[in-house]
């Protein structure tokens, strides 16, 4: 008897299975959204949803979901110009943390700006930590839960790969106080600094870098880092000294798989581990693209029990688009955030967002799918859902990556 | 694996759900007497955007096939049934059509379907449409049984149900009672009617519907906590009868676990339903729990309790079991556990 995934969900045609959709918002035509999402309750009450997009003209959106059906956007910011991208996004109390990544290498702005979002109409730069240089695009993803540290995959001016590819790597900046940043700590997968006398890793097939993804830091551990690196896998960081991060443990699936790692989210009640793959071609061409569930009862040797199950890639391929895995919510340590090690959502592209309960590890189980239609302006013929945000009071956020904007959702399993 | 992975988030049996069904596909039956109008308030719903995606289990009596012809047209999936009364001879064929619809939907020889509605025969006695859903591991797992509704013509129903131990059944057995042909049987005769559906089943939701033209909902919504309102002990003929347990305090599971389990031992083919909330010790949400005769449901924690009343409530529908027995019995075994 078929179980660990449903039927409805198999082939291809959009469908909402166990979730209810409340509202749909395009943005202003401004729809095409990133992997940043983050919950602010505002002095007055509302609750902000703070979107990063995926790339320029647009740097970040504040959509009121107090009344979680009837989104209502309240302030749309600007990038300076198309060649940079503000792609993640964190929230800490009132400040937000946004990552800018330029196109090439040497081009500007590439770093981090904090902003004061307390009137959350008039986001207030509070300051910009430069990150730019020769062989530096800037940031690609930040972490900021803590309101003490941003943890984060960026160049620096003073860091030369050993391939271009691999320009960002893991950098822990101190922002106790907000107006000036400063760098405590950074690490490298040894091989990918010029400056290394261990050789550079062998390039995957796809080529898509030995750099620095999610860096992800939990309360409950501040003491571990759990690292993902694209091309190089995941790493356990023992981070208790911030200026000199030491490597734990390393794992992989690639080869025999297509690289790209992209999130790691520790369970720590349950010594588990949860880690994405990122689909980045189109065509299902990198499949499959999977979420991992790791056996992290030993961090120092962590093993892959189980993956998410997912319908036939056949239905999906040719649909338009990417297919596979890429972000999950990732229980982020604030108190807008909803906290589960039972069950997992995650972003699948044209395969929508799902969810999987977990409370049997060895064997996860779907148990809600939603996959939307093409979304007004989409040129794929296919949603491309990216990420996906859940509140504590369990409202479901996704967006697409080129139109759609934001959906908004109820969980009913 | 709650012994190598264990999880605080975990209640007492596994996961806690915002619905008793979690994510298994809802299964609604639809019962009643020959004539009562069943085929069409089901073509009344699968004309309903609600009623999209259903498949329709169809349970004949007889040779002519006249149901199934109706329905097949407007139903994504029709399977027939035709051994007869689903009562007698015909759940191990429910079981394998339930089956074989969920492997040709895997596989695409069937289209999807988001919903199952069973329609008995006229004969049928719901008990065992109920058991097989209790029972059968593997249909457990993927299917729901969110609602029986039973269906009661007002022009000929008082009647049939003074002389039919089977309507009678369907009657107290059904989570909400649809009256039709109302318009031709007259006010009187309604009004009569529902009067007598009272007395069989007092917890039930009584809806009427000209036509077949019924709220969707009341097809698809669960029921779970439509049997929140007090009802006194009623005994029916055939010794059928129906009372509420309200414990005030929280229970230990062991403790109502033995005492079902005795019941279950002395008293198995008489405990004809028992269903509703239970509120345990060490349990955040309610606990729904279900027996058909001596089957067990899978208990299931709910996340919240539905309406923010913690009171424990428990439907029993018995055959010459009364509530004082049960009571004493509840108390004895707590007493010891």
């Amino acid at each position: 008897m078929p179980a660990a995934s449903n039927p409805l969900t198999q082939t291809g045609e959009p469908t909402t299975w166990n979730f209810k959709l409340l509202a749909q918002n395009d943005l202003g035509g401004f729809g095409g959204m990133g992997e940043g999402m983050a919950v602010q309750v505002a002095k007055d009450g509302r609750r902000i949803i703070w979107l990063a997009h995926e790339s320029a003209p647009k740097n970040f959106t504040g959509v009121d979901v107090s009344d979680p059906r009837n989104p209502k956007v309240i302030v749309q910011t600007d990038l300076p110009h198309a060649q940079v991208r503000s792609n993640s996004l964190e929230m800490s109390g009132d400040i937000l943390a946004v990552a800018y990544q330029t196109q090439k290498t040497g081009m500007k702005p590439a770093g981090f700006e904090l902003f004061d979002c307390s009137v959350p109409e008039k986001p207030k730069s509070i300051s910009f930590f430069d990150c730019s240089g020769a062989t530096s695009r800037g940031v690609h993803q930040l972490w900021f839960c803590d309101g003490e540290y941003v943890h984060m995959a960026s160049g620096a001016p003073d860091f030369k790969p050993s391939h271009p590819q691999d320009d960002q790597f893991y950098r822990c900046i101190d922002v106790r106080n907000p107006s000036k940043p400063v760098e405590v700590g950074r690490w490298w997968m040894p091989g990918t600094s010029a400056t290394d006398n261990v050789a550079p890793p062998p390039r995957h097939p796809l080529d898509k870098g030995y750099r620095a993804h999610n860096t992800n830091v939990y309360p409950d551990r501040p003491d571990r880092l759990y690292l993902c690196y694209i091309d190089g896998g995941m790493f356990v960081m023992d981070i208790k000294d911030k200026a000199n991060p030491k490597m734990i443990s390393h794992w992989t699936n690639s080869p025999p798989y297509t690289g790209f790692m992209h999130t790691a989210v520790p369970l720590f009640d349950r010594n588990l581990m949860l880690v994405t793959d990122e689909s980045t071609e189109n065509n299902a061409k990198d499949w499959p693209k999977l979420i991992w569930v790791l056996d992290l009862r030993d961090e120092t040797h962590p093993i892959s029990i189980a993956t998410c199950p997912l319908p036939p890639v056949d239905a999906y391929a040719n649909r338009g688009g990417r297919f596979g895995a890429h972000n999950i919510h990732e229980n982020t340590p604030v108190p807008t955030a909803w906290k589960s090690d039972q069950i997992v959502l995650g972003t699948f592209f044209n395969g929508g967002m799902r969810a999987f309960d977990i409370s049997n590890p060895y064997q996860p189980k779907e148990v809600a799918a939603f996959v939307p239609p093409a979304p007004k302006g989409s040129t794929l013929g296919a949603i491309q859902l990216n990420d996906v945000y859940v509140d504590e009071r369990e409202i479901v956020y996704t967006v697409d990556r080129f139109s759609g904007g934001l959906y908004t959702l109820e969980m009913n399993f | 694996m709650n012994e190598i992975f264990p999880s605080p988030a975990a209640g007492l049996f596994g996961r806690r759900l915002k619905r008793e069904r979690g994510h298994r596909v809802p299964v609604t039956v639809i019962t009643g007497f020959l004539g009562a109008g069943k085929t069409t308030l089901l073509r009344r719903f699968l004309a309903t955007p609600e009623g999209q995606g259903t498949a329709v289990v169809v349970n004949e009596f007889g040779a002519t096939g006249i149901d199934d012809a109706l329905v097949r047209s407007s139903a994504d999936e029709t399977v027939l049934l035709g051994n007869g009364c689903l009562c007698c001879i015909t759940r191990s064929d429910l079981q394998q059509a339930l089956r074989r619809m969920v492997i040709e939907r895997e596989r695409g020889e069937l289209p999807d379907f988001k919903r199952i509605v069973i329609e008995t025969s006229g004969l049928a006695d719901p008990s065992p449409i109920l058991q097989t859903f209790a029972t059968d591991r593997a249909l457990g797992e993927v299917f729901h049984l969110e609602a029986v509704v039973t269906v009661v013509g007002a022009e000929t129903g008082g009647d049939t149900l003074s002389w039919s131990a089977e309507a009678r059944k369907q009657v107290i057995l059904a989570d909400r009672l649809v009256v039709t042909k109302s318009d031709i049987a007259g006010k009187s005769a309604a009004s009569k009617l529902s009067t007598i559906l009272r007395a069989l089943n007092a917890g039930a939701e009584i809806l009427e519907a000209i036509n077949g033209a019924l709220d969707p909902s009341r097809l698809t919504e669960p029921t779970s906590d439509q049997r929140n309102t007090f009802m006194a002990e009623a005994v029916h003929s055939d010794g059928i009868g129906s009372f509420v347990l309200t414990p005030d305090q929280p229970m230990p599971w062991p403790a109502f676990a033995k005492a079902m389990d005795t019941l279950i031992a002395l008293r198995g083919p008489d405990l004809l339903r028992v269903k509703g909330f239970l509120a345990v010790e060490g349990c955040l949400g309610p606990v729904v729990v279900q027996f058909v005769q001596h089957l067990a449901h899978p208990p299931v924690e709910l996340t919240a309790w539905p309406d923010g009343n913690r009171q424990s409530r428990l439907v029993f529908i018995t055959k010459n079991i009364s509530e004082r027995q049960v009571r004493d019995l509840f108390a004895a075994v707590r007493a010891l556990v």
